[in-house]
Parts: C-alpha cells; structure tokens; sequence
C-alpha cells in the first residue's frame, strides 16, 4: 500500500514537473520576444491586421465607369444600404454621379454582387473601417449622414486628387474648397468606401484586368471546344478499336 | 517587547507629553508607527501582485497583458488636485511641461506597457462603483467580511522580521501567533458566505472552511518541524540561527539544513498554496462551478479588499517561507559583509533582499496558477489528509531522529549554535551523511514503487483489459 501511494506521490510530482516546464518555457520565449512571433495576439491597430483567405467578403467596392445605375443592387439589398443618382455621359449613358454604400447598414452577405449585370459591384477583401492613426488617436471615417451628400463625378475627382496631397503643398483656392467639404473631425466625406471612381492608373489597371479576364474565358471556351470536338472524334473512332468494356 | 516596541513608546510619550501616556496616545502611536509604514509596504506589493499575476498570466498564455491604458489620465488627474489654487490653464501648462521632461517621457510608455496603467484604472473603476448589499444578504455580516479577511492577511506580517529588528512585534511565540491570527481568515470567508444570502456564496464559505481547517494541520506539522530544528518559536531568532559567516551564507538555510526540512518546506509552500485560496486549490472561488463562491455577491470596492486580502495572503505565505526556510531577510551570499555595514544600510538591503525572496514565491505561486487545473473538492482534501499530513509527520519524526543524532536538541537551539558555529555537533561529513541516507533511503523506496507500481495508471490497465 505505502508503495502505490509513494508511486502516486512521485507520479504527481513528475507531472507537475512537466506542466511547469511546459509554461515556463513559454513563459519566457514570450517575454525574450516581446510582441513578436511568439505571442500569439496581434496588438491590432499597430500592428497590419492578416488578411484570410481570398474568397473573403469583406467591403464593397463600385468601379462607378462601368456601372449603369440599374438599381438592380439596390432591389437586391436587404438592407437599404445603397443610395445611387445617375446622369447622361456624352454618349448618352447613364453614369453613377453619387453611389454611396452605407457600411454602418451592409451585412456583408454579397446578394447585390450578384445581382449586378456589368460585375462592376465586387466584395475586397479590405475589412478595416478605416482607423485613421491621427496624432495618438484612431478616428473612425464616415457614418451615415454623412454619405449623403451628392457630388459631381468632376467634384469627386478633384477631391480625391486633392485629398492625396500634403496640405502644404495645396493653393489657398484648393484649400478653401476642400475644407467646405471636410466635416468636423477633419476627414474627407467621400473617401474609399463611398464613389466608386479611381484615378487613370487605377482604371488602366483594371482594364486590363478585364481585358485579360476576357481573354482567359475566350481561350477557355476555345479550349473547351477544341477538347470536345477531340472527343467527339475519338468516340467516332473508339467503336471500331472496339473500346475496354 | 523589542523591535519597534520602543519607537512605539517613545512617540506615544511625545504625543503625551507625560511620561506614562493614556490609550489614546499609545493607539496613535502604533497606528503611526507600525500600522501606516507596514500599509505603505504591504498593500503597494500586493497591488502589483496583481499585475504580476496579470502579465505572467499572459506571458504563459503567449499574449501581451495589459498594455494599453495609459497613465496620463490618473497623472493630469493629479496635478488638477494637487495644483487646484490656480487656473486651468496654468495646470495643464504644467502638466505639459512636466509630459516633457526626460525621464517622463521614457518612464511613462515603459510602465503603460508593464500595465500599471492598468492598475490606475482598474483602481479607479473599483473606487467608482455602487455598493450593493443584496436584499437577502445579512447586511452587518455581509460588510464586515471583507475587513476581517484583509486583518486576517495582515495582522501576521506583525512577527515577520523585515530586516534586523524591523519587526513589529518580537514576540517570543511568533511562530504560534503567525498560526493562530491567519485563522481568523477562515471566519471571514465564512461569513461572506453566510452573509451573501446566495446558495454559491454558502457552498464557497463552506469549502473554504472545511480546506482552510485542514490544511492549517500540514503548515502547522511544517512551522512545527522548524520549531523543533532552531528551538525557538520566535521568528527573529529563527532567522538569526539560520546566519552563517563566509560567503555562502546559504548553506545555512534551512532548506539545506536537512531533507527532512527541504520536505517540509515543500509541503509548507503547497500547504500555503490551499491557505491562500490559489489554484489548484481555489475551491472556495471554483468559478466554473460555484459562480465565483464566497464573493459571487461582492462588487466594487469590498470585492477589492477581497482580492488585496488574497494578494496579502500570498505575500505572507512568501514571507513566511522566506522566514523559515531561505534565511528570512538575509542574503544568500557575503551575508557577513552586509552586517558589516553602517546599520542604515544593511536594513535597506535585507529590506530589499526579503521582498525580493517573496515576490519570487509570488511569482512562483502565479506561475503555478497558470501550470495547474483546479482539484475536485475530496481530492484537495485528499491531498492534505493522505498525501500531505503523513509527509509532515514522517518529516518531523525524521528531523526529531537526526537532531538526536547530531548530539540533542540543544545543538539545535538557535542560541546554542549561535555561541559555536560552525556546530561542531553536525559538522560537515554529519551535514552529508544526514542528506545522503533519507535521499538515499527515499531514493530506493521510489525505485521500488515505480517497478511495482508505476507505468499504467491501474484504472486506466483495467479499461485496457491488461497490458503493462
């Protein structure tokens, strides 16, 4: 009996032993690497937030050239969060002239994405609101209110040209013009997640995206109907090898 | 009465200017004298307990802890106080000029990311909430718990020596009265339990009775068997008899004085472990089954007082490990120097050294906190009934036998050994052969209990049908 219980005794002793291994060796690869690769939280704002996964949905994104203001997102929503006016281009087409999508509303769940005839709605895999490091605070772009506001598409442009340069650098004229439209805490109303639009190198860059995206499926269809009339040709063939069973 | 007995009586005299002060004048005399500076010790180290527990907690866990809260706020807080004759605009002036300075600028971001900020904060939050007393709770009870449980953490820091005669109280049975004034923490448990009026809360009280009750025999068995060792019970000459002269000051602990005391200490430390309410043994708490026991109810600032006592609690089972078995406030090393030194001096230094020695039990307590899962209520008390009492009694037995051996107790009695050191009773080839035959002896009891016993857990062979 006194050796079962001596037994136990050095059982409990040894693992305890090992259990306290275990943590202190943890214990002390996380303080030697402090906020490094061995703590496993991310100090979020400071640190770049990962990423997961392509098919991600995170926020919505208009490319507003090639939407034609068909509503057919906003019948889709379930949630109301778009609110879109259109105009006439030279072309007579229509053009978004506002699009803005309410992020404090939209559930994330890609209904209008495919709704959209021209694939001109898509979902980034961009999920931040947007924390802007501002002096030692975070400030929060955007709410409600203040997506309603319509702009020109001109107006648009030039805001965000503007909005890209250092403060400094802008002529009084420019100056004052930005400011009638910056709301209170210093944040420009129309930013990423409102108008759709981008700047030349954005769109060149698109288009070529589409333009290569075109050509992938043209290829793949040829491809597909080269393969099927191979098949179709080796069938013809195949009764007179007389085919594995 | 010696130690600060005399500050004492000299203030109380002062503050009378008669010869033979009345009571009054001798309460605030030791509430001056001893009480303020042990609160300004004792409650500041166990705050940081906290964040100790908090950052070693995350360390283990492999996160960062609090790092976050700032202390500008509690800081600008200050300043409004302490500057609040003059105008606004002159404070924050001076509290952007004081944000400027050197060593604030460095210090501040360093203590955020230690988490004292956090510390401020959670203060604050604490002070700021409502007292509430539920309407089934026993009102008078309800509020007296948390008081009695902080008195009963603090009152035995009274006969723990800090450093050469910074002591409170040198008592002669300093031992004892460390034993009997910790157990006042029982009642206060006890009462929070019965006075929350909630059925968690009673449970908690009642655990917290039934473990604090048993495990009170093993710290006793283990300050018995140093008792026996030194002779003495007062805690002052139990440090002194651990004193030797030369560099390593430590082999003169009683750690390493005999593997009797080593086993001793060891179920001291465990034993403490379950006085203090930690885990493993925090059945009185044991949030995943009884809420949060004792204190379900308690919020705000009694909830506060809850966990200080807690912290308190811990700091005393360090203190008085360090006290009996790591040479209390001595150092490890060149000890012999240290006395040599102006006495001003050395006091800062043993001062040092033993808040070092028991923050480092504190730590170790933390970082047991977060190796271990709790225990179920009859294991804990199994432990302490069958695993832990007979060690301690086996332990003591065994010194009894060597202390005989190395020629009576009286080459045990601190003053004895005090008058010949090294003692010539023991010496060294009696120092190892008195480690080698009970390691030895245990050493070969194990062995064999391993080969009869060990591999599969019989339980587990059963399930298995068989097997090794």
């Amino acid at each position: 009996m006194i050796l079962s219980w001596l037994n136990d005794v050095t059982e409990g002793l040894q693992s305890f032993f090992t259990g306290m291994r275990t943590t202190g060796k943890f214990l002390v690869e996380n303080l030697r690497d402090e906020g490094g690769a061995k703590a496993v939280t991310r100090q979020y704002p400071l640190h770049a937030a990962e990423v997961v996964g392509e098919r991600q949905r995170g926020h919505l994104h208009n490319k507003a050239d090639i939407c034609i203001v068909c509503h057919a997102c906003d019948t889709a929503c379930p949630v109301d969060c778009f609110k879109m006016d259109g105009e006439r281009d030279g072309n007579n087409k229509m053009r978004a002239s506002r699009f803005d999508i309410d992020l404090s509303k939209c559930i994330y769940c890609g209904l209008c994405v495919r709704a959209c005839p021209t694939d001109s709605l898509s979902m980034t895999a961009d999920f931040q609101m947007d924390p802007r490091l501002d002096g030692e605070r975070y400030l929060f772009r955007r709410n409600s209110s203040q997506l309603d506001v319509h702009l020109d598409a001109a107006d648009v442009g030039r805001l965000q040209q503007l909005s890209r340069l250092p403060r400094e650098q802008l002529s009084p004229a420019d100056r004052e013009w930005l400011d009638a439209r910056i709301d209170v805490r210093g944040q420009h109303l129309i930013g990423m997640y409102g108008l759709g639009y981008f700047t030349p190198e954005e769109k060149a860059q698109a288009d070529a995206e589409r333009e290569a995206k075109k050509k992938a499926k043209d290829a793949a269809a040829a491809a597909a109907t080269a393969k099927a009339a191979a098949e179709a040709k080796t069938k013809a063939e195949a009764p007179s090898a007389g085919g594995p069973g | 009465m010696t130690g600060l007995g005399y500050a004492v009586d000299a203030v109380a005299v002062w503050l009378s200017g008669s010869p033979a002060p009345g009571w009054i004048a001798v309460t605030v005399a030791v509430l001056l004298v001893w009480v303020a500076p042990l609160l300004a010790i004792i409650f500041p180290v166990a705050a940081l307990g906290q964040i100790v527990e908090r950052k070693v907690a995350a360390a283990i866990q492999r996160r960062h802890g609090p790092n976050s809260a700032s202390l500008e706020g509690p800081l600008r807080f200050g300043f409004r106080v302490l500057l609040c004759f003059l105008p606004r605009a002159t404070q924050d002036r001076a509290f952007q000029r004081f944000l400027k300075l050197p060593v604030v600028r460095s210090l501040l971001p360093m203590l955020q990311k230690l988490g004292i900020g956090q510390l401020a904060a959670d203060g604050i939050k604490m002070l700021g909430k409502e007292d509430i007393v539920p309407r089934g709770a026993d009102g008078a009870v309800f509020r007296l718990a948390p008081y009695l449980a902080l008195t009963g953490a603090f009152l035995p820091f009274c006969v723990v020596p800090f450093a050469h005669h910074l002591v409170m109280l040198e008592v002669s049975v300093g031992a004892l009265y460390v034993i009997a004034v910790s157990g006042v923490t029982v009642l206060a448990l006890l009462m929070a339990g019965w006075g929350s009026g909630n059925k968690f809360s009673m449970l908690g009280g009642m655990r917290a009775v039934a473990q604090l009750v048993s495990y009170e025999i093993p710290v006793g068995l283990a300050v018995a068997g140093v008792v026996l060792w030194s002779g003495t019970m007062d805690l002052h000459a139990i440090v002194a008899q651990q004193y030797r002269p030369g560099v390593f000051t430590f082999v003169g602990w009683n750690l390493v004085q005999s593997p009797f005391l080593a086993a001793l200490a060891g179920v001291f430390f465990l034993a403490g472990l379950a006085e203090c309410q930690r885990t493993p043994f925090d059945m009185a708490e044991a949030e995943s089954e009884l809420v949060s026991g004792f204190n379900t109810e308690y919020s705000g600032l009694r909830w506060g007082l809850f966990a200080l006592a807690e912290y308190t609690e811990m700091l005393l089972i360090g203190a008085l490990f360090a006290t009996l078995f790591l040479g209390g406030y001595q150092s490890p090393i060149g000890e012999q120097w240290i006395v040599g030194l102006h006495p001003l001096l050395a006091t800062l230094l043993h001062l040092g050294i033993f808040v070092v020695k028991f923050l480092a039990s504190l730590f170790l307590m933390v970082w047991i906190r977060w190796t271990l899962p709790r225990y179920r209520v009859d294991q804990v008390m199994r432990l302490c009934w069958l695993t832990l009492v007979p060690i301690c009694l086996v332990a003591v037995f065994g010194l009894a036998v060597q202390l005989v051996l190395a020629g009576g107790t009286e080459a045990g009695t601190a003053y004895g050994r005090l008058a010949a050191l090294p003692r010539p009773a023991l010496g060294v080839l009696g120092h190892l052969l008195g480690w080698a035959v009970p390691v030895l002896l245990l050493g070969v009891l194990v062995r064999i209990a391993r080969r009869r016993h060990g591999g599969m857990h019989p339980a587990l062979r059963q399930l298995t049908g068989g097997g090794s």
